[in-house]
C-alpha cells in the first residue's frame, strides 16, 4: 500500500471513531474538494479560462465544504450565502493585486525545477496566479463562516427573543473569539509550507530589500493577506445574513 | 480635571484603530517613493512601445505569442539618478517565466558599461509597494472591524514572524543539521507565546497549551510510523521546492509547523467551550464534558482539515499545469507536485481529529469535578 492510501485510510478510520457520521462526511468533503481541484487543474491545462473554472470550483467547494460540515439547516444556508459573497468580494480585490504585483510564474528560485521544460504554454500565468490565490483561501471561508453561522445560531436557540441589535453584536464576539487562532491558522499553514523558501533566503543572504521584491516571496504573503481579509470579511457579512435570515423569520411569524 | 481626562481617554479607545490606518496609509506612500533607500538602480517606465509579436510553438505543440518591447524610462536613484535610458525586453505572453512591462512600473536594473555608453537589463519588478499597499488594506480592515482582538490576533502574527525568521537563521548557522530540533522546539514556543497572547494566563491557557503540543507531536508519531510500514512509498522528497538541505527532516518540520496553527485553533475552541460550559451547569460530570467536547470538535474538524488542505495544495497548481502542459501524464504531475501537499494535509489531517479527544480528555481531568470516572458509569 502506498504511503498517501494509507494515510487516507487512516484519517478515514480516526474520523469515524471520533466523529460518526459527521466524520464520514467531513472526510468525503476533503475527498471531493481535491477531486474538484484536480478536476479544475485539468480544465484550466484544456484552456479554459482560469479564472471562470475558479469561480465555479470554488462555489461548489464552498457548498460542499459547508453543507457536509454544519447541521443546522437554516445556519448552513446563511453560512453558504455569506461564503459566497466574501469570494465574489475577494475576486474583485485579487484581480487589480496581482495585475499590480505581477507575481505570477515562477522566480529565479526555481529554475531546478524549470530545467528541461518547455515555457511555451499558451495559458495566462497571470490569470493562473489569481485562481492559485482565490483556491487558497477556500478553506478559510468556509471554515469561518460555518463558525460565525454555528455561534449565532446557538445563541438564538438559547435567547430566541434577543434583539437584532444584540444579535448583531453577538456575531462579532464569536467573530473576536475566533480572528485570533484563525489567523494562526493561516500563518503557520503558509510559512510552514514554505519554511524551504525561507531557509533559501537566508543561507543565500538575501538583502531585505531583495526579499521584499522577490517573485515567489511576496505571491506567498499576498496570499496570507488575502486569506486573512477573506476571514476579516467573513465575520461581518455572516452576521448581516443572520440578522437578516431572522428579521424574515420574524415578519412570517408576526403575520 | 478628571472628566477631561475621561473624555480625552474614551475619544482614543474610540479612534485609535483610525489612526493607525492614517500612520500606515503615510508609510505605505513613504514605500512607494522609497528608491532613495535601494543601492540597486531603479528605473521609472514613462513609455512602452510594442516592436514585434510573433507565434512561436513547441514540441508539445503548445503555442504562444513572443512579443518584444522597447521601455524608455529615467534612473530615480543612485550615481545615475535623471538618466534617460531605453530597454528592450523580450517576454511570452503567457508569462510564467518572463515578463511584460507597462507604463508606471518601476523595475530594478543590472547595469552595464562599455566606452562610457550605458546600458541595462532589467533583473526584477519593484513589488514592495504592491505589498505594504495590500498589508495596509489587511491591517486597516483588522483593527476597524475587530478593534482590540483584532490588534491581539495582529501582534500574535508579528511575534511568530520574528521568532520564525530567528528560527530560520540559527537552521541556517547550524547548516540544517538539527532543523527537526529547533523547529519542534520552536512549535513549543510558538504555542506557547500565541496562547498567552490571545488566551492570557491562567489555567484554560495550560491545559490547550498541553493538548496542542499533544495533538501536533501525535500526529508526527503516527506519521513516522506509517512512514515506516508503507516504506515511503509515494513520497517524493525530490519533487521538494526550494530544498537547500536533507529534505526529509527538513519536510517533517513543515508538517510540524504546517499543522500546528490547526491544532491550536481547535484545542482552543474545544476547551474555551467546555470551560464556558463549566461556568454555565458547575455540576456537569466529567463524561458529560468529554461527550460536549467530542461533539465541537466533530463538528469543528471537517473545516479545519479543508483550511490546510487548500492552502498546502491549491500552491502547487502553476507547477502543475507547467508539468500538465509538458505532456505529463496526470499521474507524474501528480506525483511530482501535488502529492508532498497532500501527504502534508493528511498528517495535519489525523493531527487535528487526534486532537479531539486528547483536549476532551485533558479538560474533565482537569475540571471534571472531584467524582471520579468509574463512580460516573451508570
Amino acid at each position: 500500500m502506498g504511503t498517501i492510501t494509507a494515510l487516507g485510510l487512516l484519517l478515514l478510520i480516526c474520523m469515524v471513531v471520533v466523529g460518526g457520521t459527521q466524520g464520514l462526511q467531513a472526510w468525503i468533503s476533503l475527498i471531493f474538494n481535491f477531486a474538484a481541484l484536480f478536476f479544475a487543474m485539468v480544465l484550466m491545462a484544456f484552456h479554459l479560462s482560469p479564472v471562470l473554472v475558479t469561480l465555479v470550483t470554488g462555489v461548489i467547494v464552498l457548498a460542499m465544504t459547508i453543507f457536509l460540515g454544519g447541521n443546522d439547516s437554516n445556519s448552513t444556508m446563511v453560512a453558504f450565502y455569506a461564503s459566497v459573497a466574501v469570494l465574489i468580494l475577494l475576486v474583485i480585490l485579487i484581480i487589480p493585486i496581482e495585475h499590480w504585483a505581477q507575481i505570477q510564474g515562477f522566480g529565479q528560485e526555481d529554475s531546478e525545477d524549470l530545467e528541461g521544460m518547455s515555457t511555451i504554454l499558451g495559458i495566462s500565468y497571470l490569470n493562473v496566479a489569481v485562481s492559485t490565490a482565490i483556491l487558497s483561501t477556500l478553506g478559510a471561508i468556509a471554515e469561518a463562516a460555518i463558525a460565525i453561522a454555528a455561534g449565532l445560531a446557538e445563541i438564538l436557540e438559547q435567547h430566541p427573543k434577543i434583539t437584532l441589535k444584540n444579535l448583531q453584536g453577538a456575531g462579532f464576539k464569536v467573530g473576536s473569539q475566533i480572528i485570533g487562532t484563525t489567523f494562526n491558522t493561516l500563518f503557520f499553514g503558509f510559512f510552514g509550507g514554505f519554511l524551504a523558501l525561507f531557509i533559501w533566503f537566508a543561507g543565500v543572504h538575501y538583502s531585505l530589500g531583495e526579499i521584499l521584491n522577490d517573485k515567489i516571496l511576496v505571491g506567498e504573503v499576498l496570499m496570507v493577506l488575502f486569506s486573512m481579509m477573506s476571514v476579516i470579511a467573513t465575520i461581518p457579512l455572516t452576521t448581516w445574513a443572520m440578522v437578516a435570515s431572522e428579521r424574515q423569520a420574524r415578519k412570517k411569524f408576526v403575520k | 480635571m478628571i472628566d477631561e481626562a475621561d473624555k480625552q481617554h474614551s475619544f482614543w479607545r474610540r479612534w485609535w484603530p483610525y489612526f493607525v490606518v492614517i500612520l500606515g496609509g503615510l508609510l505605505v506612500l513613504g514605500v512607494a517613493h522609497d528608491d532613495g533607500l535601494y543601492q540597486t538602480p531603479i528605473l521609472s517606465i514613462q513609455s512602452v512601445k510594442k516592436m514585434s509579436s510573433q507565434k512561436q510553438s513547441d514540441q508539445f505543440n503548445n503555442e504562444d505569442q513572443q512579443v518584444e518591447q522597447q521601455l524608455r524610462g529615467v534612473i530615480t536613484n543612485g550615481q545615475h539618478k535623471g538618466r534617460q535610458l531605453t530597454i528592450d525586453n523580450t517576454y511570452l505572453k503567457s508569462q510564467a517565466t518572463t515578463l511584460g512591462y507597462h507604463t508606471g512600473q518601476k523595475v530594478f536594473l543590472t547595469v552595464h558599461h562599455n566606452h562610457g555608453n550605458l546600458s541595462a537589463t532589467i533583473s526584477n519588478l519593484k513589488r514592495d509597494t504592491a505589498l505594504a499597499f495590500t498589508a495596509w488594506l489587511t491591517v486597516s480592515l483588522l483593527l476597524v472591524l475587530m478593534r482590540f482582538s483584532g490588534l491581539m490576533a495582529l501582534t500574535s502574527v508579528i511575534v511568530n514572524g520574528v521568532l520564525f525568521w530567528l528560527a530560520v537563521n540559527w537552521n541556517t548557522n547550524t547548516q540544517g543539521g538539527i532543523v527537526l530540533v529547533i523547529f519542534g522546539g520552536l512549535a513549543i514556543v510558538f504555542a506557547a507565546l500565541t496562547l498567552l497572547i490571545v488566551i492570557g494566563f491562567n489555567r484554560q491557557m495550560l491545559m490547550t497549551l498541553l493538548a496542542t503540543i499533544g495533538g501536533t507531536a501525535l500526529s508526527i508519531i503516527v506519521a513516522l510510523v506509517v512512514f515506516a510500514l508503507t516504506h515511503e512509498r509515494g513520497v517524493y522528497y525530490e519533487s521538494m521546492q526550494y530544498v537547500t538541505q536533507l529534505p526529509r527532516p527538513l519536510f517533517l518540520a513543515e508538517t510540524i509547523l504546517g499543522s500546528l496553527g490547526a491544532v491550536m485553533d481547535e484545542s482552543t475552541d474545544i476547551i474555551a467551550s467546555l470551560m464556558a460550559l463549566k461556568a454555565e451547569k458547575p455540576d456537569i460530570s466529567a463524561k458529560q464534558i468529554f461527550k460536549s467536547g467530542r461533539q465541537i470538535g466533530g463538528e469543528i474538524m471537517g473545516p479545519l482539515v479543508n483550511v490546510l488542505f487548500f492552502i498546502f495544495v491549491a500552491e502547487t497548481l502553476p507547477l502543475a499545469l507547467l508539468f500538465l502542459k509538458n505532456a505529463n501524464s496526470w499521474g507524474y504531475t501528480f506525483n511530482m507536485t501535488m502529492s508532498l501537499g497532500v501527504v502534508q494535509s493528511l498528517i495535519s489531517g489525523i493531527g487535528i481529529v487526534l486532537t479531539i479527544p486528547l483536549a476532551c480528555g485533558i479538560t474533565s481531568l482537569m475540571i471534571g469535578g472531584h467524582q471520579s470516572w468509574g463512580r460516573l458509569r451508570h
